[in-house]
């Protein structure tokens, strides 16, 4: 473990110094995201013929695709700011106030980047403001998408509120070594700030925490993204009230895949050493492995129901996916996942940060994966099979492919962005880790074996 | 979109006549037309009466110097009174006496939110009858019109003229059926070809309209016709996914045919949205029931009529409305279920609580029906099968065939397919 002692000097550092790999990674990521404006551009110019979607019954295929499984993934990613905020705010785990705010933002940034799927996966997505927002008194008592698009909202504003009112009391004390032409944005960021609001804003962060946490199982990826599908009781690859839970658990599989992944970079980015420490990576880890086991175990569930004496419809579909190898595949992957995480906390020397981060693309390449599958399947397989053309099949076109890609660079590019104007580790963390808060070990380290 | 076109539903005359008696009136025409307009939606139960009020309270007042009718406050207040009951006040606004007094009082202005407030969507077919009173219109439509089918499956040739017909009136691209039609076998009944005719089923509980995040697929009030407003639509294709007959058909592409050259008469329901022929690009289509027929815009020997009943040569397609004991589809059920040589009567997945407005009478596809193909239903002898390539149609639109292309076409990178 590295004896440099944390500084605000090293949380600034991101703002303050910026090299030249910093500008070919923003270039990559700006122009990965670039690429894929244009080419949604040219698919709002000639329609959606140009995916691999296409009509299911007579005219057998998907009308659902990579762009709903990677809005779901997405969502699924953005879950990240929910477990860091409950582990620190509402656990008191405080070895992870250090990446708690880059968690938050990776909340946000997915968010943004499912928002933006729902405009691409559109017909017509000039009429969201009319059609949707015009009609909203009526649909949301009756449309799963109208939830979603609602809980989604709320989230969004919840953590960004959340966000916004921690950064106040970073920036006001940080004021001073902050560039000078971001002024207006610290002024606006700290406007009416006083000493006498920390009290009231922790507080106000607690429960504001407390409400987003009891929103993700409830209605986030426990509630209304799985209902999208669940309460559809005639695509029996999708119904049941299972998917609720699968889809929470495979959200946190990928939420904490996400988080390793930003905490790696900026560490690396900002020899960060002594600040998101090794300590911090065994842990997400082993919460890595925890979540990957309990992605098995639903699907597990699901396999057995599904092929000892099911219903017909629901046997076909099951086992549909059990002979698909993208199914297979993420499974082992995911398998392969549990067994590191676990092997390392047995025998602490297998583990390392760059096998931790090989877990984590692992896991997000398997949720992304299963995900679209889950989607394109349930589709395939529908209660009423009388067409020759079902199942047809799919295969999605280069733009649908490079959608993933272009959202990752927006997503990059947004962290790179954000951590060029305010600390992306709070100041909190640093005062902390000075107080001493080193001795992990009797300081909730155990937490994630419970 | 649709301010041309006749919102009442006894069409563009009597809307031309309203007009010239408004004209002739001191009074203000585009008030009156604009009221009347929104006295068809509280008809429809789109709006209440307590909302239409309040809308022109003011404008009423400017205009008449009078208007007796209650507003949202005089509402609430009713409701709380609630003494002799809120109903039989409202209704009491109809009655002839009652009414010839607002006339005098209000004038002709009145007399149109009147007359349009009589045009209520049960008597769309017949002449005015007695003015139904605003409130009994807002009351369950279970007695009203419910457009359905009835399909004699046992008599179904498999010649597709429904398709071929459906298609052409609709401007529809290729691979486009709205009607489509199954040959198909069951290995639990023997080795006859079976026919299956499935236009949407325009269910009483519809799934796709409960899904949808716009209200452009809804249940048409009036007489239960399942329909996109294309308008509204904003293609995110959940009615697609929700439907579990597969009946939906996106408008990927630009559509074949321009909207230059469809028939305006077939666009605009009588509500004034675009609900009927091919969709535009980005938004959702299917079968319509024809609204624009069943509303008069194909002349009253055309009401409840469809384009596939018409062109279908053995006549097995019964359509008409499924709640009058008298109707076509009705007369011929009763007929089926009296004969103990015909099967019973069915609808599609029944259990799913759909609520389908189509009966099928012959054999039911059970678990183990497969579609074939027209030549295998010839073969199996099945003489008038018909292939959708042979009669110039596409079956399975994503791969299109050898002289149309499909979706797959313009999929950008669909070569990579494995
Ligand atoms: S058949 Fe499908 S599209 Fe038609 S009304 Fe029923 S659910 Fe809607
Ligand atoms: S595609 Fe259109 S009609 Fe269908 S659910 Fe979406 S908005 Fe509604
Ligand atoms: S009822 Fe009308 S829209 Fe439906 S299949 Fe028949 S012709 Fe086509």
């Amino acid at each position: 473990m590295s004896t440099k002692t944390p500084s605000e000097a090293d949380i600034l550092r991101p703002i303050n110094n910026t090299s030249k790999k910093y500008f070919i990674g923003l270039g990559l990521a700006g122009g990965a995201f670039a690429i894929f404006l244009a080419m949604w551009a040219y698919q709002l110019s000639v329609g959606l013929v140009i995916t691999g979607l296409s009509d299911w019954g007579s005219g057998g295929g998907v009308t659902w695709g990579v762009y709903i499984g990677a809005f779901i993934w997405w969502v699924g990613i953005a879950h990240g700011g929910i477990i860091l905020s409950a582990a620190v705010r509402l656990l008191g785990m405080d070895r992870y106030m250090p990446v708690a705010r880059l968690a938050e933002l990776l909340t946000i940034a997915g968010l943004s980047a499912a928002g933006f799927y729902i405009l691409v996966h559109m017909g017509r997505p000039d009429r969201m403001v009319t059609s949707v927002l015009g009609n909203y008194h009526i649909t949301v008592h009756n449309s799963p998408l109208v939830w979603d698009v609602t809980v989604i909202t709320a989230y969004f504003v919840l953590t960004a509120t959340y966000l916004l009112l921690t950064l106040r009391y970073d920036v006001t004390r940080l004021r001073d070594d902050l560039p000078g032409y971001f002024e207006p944005v610290y002024k606006m960021l700290t406007l009416g700030y006083t000493e006498k609001e920390d009290p009231v804003v922790e507080r106000m962060v607690w429960w504001l925490a407390l409400a987003i946490i009891i929103m993700a199982p409830l209605l986030l990826h426990g509630g209304v993204i799985p209902w999208l599908f669940a309460l559809i009781p005639t695509m029996p690859g999708w119904f049941g009230a299972i998917q609720g839970p699968q889809f929470l658990t495979i959200a946190l599989t990928s939420a904490i895949a996400g988080v390793i992944l930003v905490s790696y970079a900026f560490r690396w980015a900002y020899e960060w050493e002594h600040i998101i420490t090794d300590d911090v990576f065994r842990g997400l880890t082993l919460w890595l492995g925890f979540f990957a086991l309990l992605f098995l175990w639903l699907q597990l569930q699901q396999i057995i129901g599904g092929v000892y004496a099911a219903p017909m419809d629901q046997s076909t579909v099951v086992s549909a996916m059990l002979g698909h190898p993208i199914y297979f595949g993420a499974l082992s992957v995911v398998a392969a996942v549990l067994a590191y995480t676990f092997a390392q906390a047995i025998r602490p020397s297998l583990f390392t940060k760059k096998r931790s981060v090989a877990a984590a693309v692992a896991a997000l390449l398997a949720t992304l994966f299963e995900k679209v599958l889950f989607v394109v399947e349930g589709l395939m397989y529908p209660t009423f099979g009388l067409y020759a053309a079902v199942p047809g099949d799919y295969w999605p076109s280069l733009i649908e492919m490079f959608s993933v890609v272009g959202t990752i660079g927006m997503v990059a590019a947004f962290f790179m962005v954000v951590a060029k104007v305010v600390p992306v580790v709070e100041l909190h963390a640093i005062e902390h880790l000075r107080e001493g808060g080193h001795d992990h070990a009797t300081d909730g380290g155990e937490e994630v074996d419970r | 979109m649709s301010t041309e076109d006749t919102f009442h539903p006894l069409g563009e005359e009597w809307e031309g006549e309203l007009e010239e008696m408004l004209d002739e009136t001191e009074y203000d025409t585009d008030l009156g037309l604009e009221m009347a307009r929104d006295a068809m939606r509280v008809t429809k139960g789109e709006l209440s009466e307590a909302e239409f009020h309040e809308r022109y309270h003011e404008d009423v007042l400017e205009e008449f110097d009078v208007d007796d009718r209650p507003t949202e406050a005089a509402w609430e207040e009713a409701k709380e009174a609630d003494d002799e009951g809120l109903v039989e006040r409202l209704a009491d606004v109809d009655s002839e006496q009652e009414r010839r007094e607002v006339m005098k009082k209000m004038g002709a202005g009145a007399a149109a939110v009147g007359l349009g407030a009589w045009g209520t969507a049960d008597n769309m077919a017949g002449e005015p009858e007695e003015p139904a009173s605003v409130a009994a219109a807002q009351e369950d439509d279970d007695d009203g019109t419910q457009w359905g089918m009835a399909i004699d499956l046992e008599h179904c040739d498999g010649c597709l003229s429904c398709v071929v017909a459906c298609s052409q009136e609709n401007n529809l691209d290729m691979g486009v059926n709205w009607m489509y039609i199954f040959h198909y076998e069951d290995e639990d009944a023997g080795n006859d070809p079976k026919m299956m005719v499935r236009p949407c089923q325009h269910c009483s509980d519809a799934p796709c309209a409960k899904v949808c995040p716009t209200t452009a697929r809804h249940v048409r009030n009036s007489d239960g016709l399942v329909l996109t407003d294309y308008d509204v639509c904003i293609g995110c294709r959940y009615c697609q996914v929700a439907c579990p007959y597969g009946v939906n058909y996106f408008q990927w592409d630009e559509p074949d045919v321009p909207m230059a050259d469809l028939d305006t008469d077939h666009v605009y329901d009588a509500n004034g949205d675009w609900v009927d022929s091919r969709a535009p690009r980005g938004v959702m289509s299917k079968c319509t029931m024809c609204p624009t027929r069943q509303d008069g815009g194909y002349g009253d020997d055309n009401r409840g009529t469809t384009a596939c009943e018409q062109a279908c040569p053995p006549g097995i397609i019964h359509f008409g409305d499924l709640n009058d004991p008298e109707s076509d589809p009705n007369q011929f059920l009763d007929e089926a279920r009296e004969d103990p040589e015909k099967p019973s009567s069915f609808r599609l997945l029944e259990d799913v609580g759909t609520n389908p407005n189509i009966v099928y009478v012959g054999h039911e596809p059970g678990p183990n029906a497969d579609q074939i193909s027209a030549e295998e239903a010839r073969d199996r002898g099945l003489g008038t099968a018909v292939s959708y390539e042979e009669i110039g149609l596409v079956d399975n639109r994503k791969t299109g065939n050898d002289e149309h292309d499909g979706l797959d076409g313009g999929t950008i990178g669909g070569g990579l397919s494995p």
